[in-house]
């Protein structure tokens, strides 16, 4: 679902990737460890249009990045920490703006945004203004956003960054939920335990090029069972 | 297209449920205007009115007696004083008078603006010309001479203008600089908070994974731009045409720091054709103006940076406006209507005064579009550039 092949990304004469190639799976969600500055934000960025490659090609749900970025991004959806919706609307609105750009009015949009409510628990936000919501109450629909209509690829990157306990909690069931609905998934973050509870597999990522990728049972194990462990071991190596 | 309609209405929106906003933006002007162009001609008025009536003391030295009478009946108070330039200079008078070798030096405080003592000095000098023709009246008369030889003749100066010239009065210029004004000031509002505010909020990374074209997002931004560019412009207008009725029961004039009265007009009669001409005018220089601003705008890295960027393009956009006022001095020329900005002004200036040509007015629409187009087209690939785009 997921097809990347030596893709490079370079600011002037510094590399942010630098040759990287992965797959993901329907069914499987792929976590990408690394530090900050080490390439996840680019690398996810690339994936969903946002940022062109300067080498290597991406492929998301069999369509090209750079060549047709239109029909990835009716196949994708894409969560990132900062990421924020219009504060003057309410959830609702906000919703059936971002849903009328993939074809979702009326009845459409209905079943869509009762699917979403469903999923991620959020009844009480739809009719509040977003500037009055909590953080946890944000963040649930800026996820609601990306996954209105149903993408087959869901990027996350640094989610849960500035999340409460429980909204954190929330955000990471949802993952699962949505990858047993065999759906595709990268989840980006310098968070081990997030990844250790919500990845299949793992790829680790040190200054821009992929050191390291494997099972999470893999990477465990090399870590001897810590996969904080196994990511500094790796990246010792490959410094 | 659908697209457009869609992130227009969602900038909109957003802009009306900002109270504190539509209030400033919209409303304000309507109510500022007239005390904005009115306020300080009532001021002035009445300040001259007072200084008119008022028995201002007058530093004398060496004056006749009939001098001193002269001034004791324009209402000043004459007081000997051995310097009257020094006291004048102290502050300790508003005017004084030497009488010396002949002649009467006036001495009043004359460098910036409009004073009580530039009200007396005129007070000073009206009293002693009228002492100065009585004097030659008598000399006149004692040699049997008529008074009308002092005046062989009269000169008339009449204005040639037509009906609608005359109506139109200082409206041609200041209708386009205050539409200019307000479609900028207004414009600005929506077109930094749908760029440098979007990016500072967080949410464009979310709208351009939507899956629409660039251009659609570019125009529906920018036509967000021009509608409350075009409110703003209306709601200034609203306030100049309130302005004008108050001035037209005020005596329709314009005072102005040098006490001249300036003729406003504002009893323009437009006919449907023109009034449309006027509206797609106003329209194009919003279109163009509000693709420079949203340009401007998510080429700025913060909100607060977008409007530094605002300031100067105002004062840029105003700089050949202020051309428009010595438009009488110069024969008109085609390629005038080519100049962005000018060539609107002057048009609505024609039009106001029923003087435009199918020619200015297709050069300047023409020509108006044709930059609206390319600043369109600039902001389509600012939207394009990722470093402008993710540089926060």
């Amino acid at each position: 679902m997921i097809e990347v092949n030596h893709l490079s990304k370079a600011y002037g004469k510094r590399l942010a990737v630098a040759d990287l190639s992965f797959q993901v799976a329907p069914g499987e969600v792929y976590a990408l460890l690394g530090p900050n500055g080490a390439g996840k934000t680019t690398t996810l960025r690339i994936l969903s249009t946002l940022v062109r490659p300067t080498g290597g090609n991406a492929k998301v749900a069999g369509f090209d990045v750079v060549r047709e970025p239109l029909e990835v991004r009716r196949r994708l959806g894409l969560v990132n920490g900062g990421m924020r919706v219009y504060d003057r609307l309410t959830g609702r609105e906000a919703l059936a703006f971002f849903a009328s750009f993939y074809g979702l009015e009326g009845q459409a949009f209905q079943e869509a945004l009762n699917w979403v409510v469903e999923l991620l628990q959020m009844e009480e936000t739809l009719d509040r203004k977003v500037m009055e919501m909590s953080t946890g109450m944000r963040q649930k629909v800026v996820i609601a956003r990306a996954i209105l209509h149903r993408p087959p690829v869901l990027l996350l990157d640094e989610a849960t960054a500035g999340l409460d306990v429980f909204a954190r909690r929330a955000l990471l069931e949802f993952v699962k939920a949505y990858r047993d609905l065999g759906h595709t998934l990268v989840y980006s973050t310098h968070a081990m335990s997030e990844a250790e509870e919500v990845a299949d597999r793992v790829g680790f990522l040190h200054k821009g090029r992929l050191v390291y990728q494997g099972s999470l049972t893999e990477a465990r194990s090399l870590g001897q069972g810590s996969l904080e462990r196994a990511f500094v071991q790796v990246v010792k190596e490959a410094a | 297209m659908k697209g457009i309609y869609r992130v227009l209405w969602k900038e909109l929106v957003q802009v009306f449920r900002d109270g504190k906003l539509v209030f400033s933006t919209l409303v304000l002007p309507v109510f500022l205007m007239p005390v904005f162009m009115f306020g300080p001609s009532l001021v002035l008025d009445r300040l001259l009115k007072g200084a008119q009536e008022e028995r201002q003391e007058v530093a004398v030295f060496g004056l006749p007696e009939e001098a001193l009478s002269a001034l004791r009946a324009a209402n000043l108070l004459p007081k000997p004083h051995p310097d009257p330039e020094k006291a004048v200079r102290a502050g300790e008078y508003p005017v004084g008078v030497r009488w010396e070798g002949g002649t009467y030096r006036v001495y009043g405080r004359l460098s910036g603006g409009l004073t009580e003592g530039q009200v007396a000095v005129g007070k000073v000098q009206a009293a002693l010309q009228s002492l100065k023709e009585a004097k030659v009246a008598e000399v006149l008369a004692r040699k049997g001479i008529p008074h009308e030889v002092l005046t062989p003749f009269r000169v008339e100066v009449v204005n040639a203008s037509s009906e609608r010239e005359k109506a139109g009065g200082l409206l041609g210029f200041l209708l386009p600089f205050f539409l200019v004004v307000f479609v900028l000031s207004g414009g600005q509002v929506v077109a930094v908070d749908a760029t440098a505010g979007e990016k500072e909020k967080g949410t464009l990374e979310a709208l351009l994974m939507a899956p629409v074209p660039l251009l659609h997002l570019a125009l529906g931004k920018t036509l967000a731009t021009v509608a409350m560019a075009l409110l703003s412009g209306v709601s200034g207008l609203l306030g100049l045409a309130l302005g004008g009725a108050l001035a037209a029961r005020l005596g329709g004039g314009l005072l102005t720091e040098t006490g001249q009265t300036l003729e406003l007009g504002g009893q323009v009669a437009l006919d449907g054709g023109s009034f449309l001409a006027l509206f797609l005018s106003a329209f194009l220089l919003a279109l163009f103006m509000g693709a420079v601003m949203v340009s401007l705008g998510l080429y700025a890295r913060s909100f607060k940076e977008a409007q530094s960027y605002m300031a100067p393009l105002q004062l840029l956009a105003l700089l050949p406006l202020l051309f428009l006022q010595f438009r009488g001095f110069f024969e008109p020329q085609a390629w005038y209507h080519l100049v962005p900005l000018f060539n609107v002004a002057l048009l609505m200036d024609a039009l106001l005064k029923g003087s435009a040509t199918p020619l200015q007015a297709g050069l300047t629409w023409g020509s108006t579009l044709a930059y609206a187009g390319l600043a369109l087209l600039y902001a389509v690939r600012v939207f394009a550039r990722e470093e402008v785009v993710f540089r926060n």
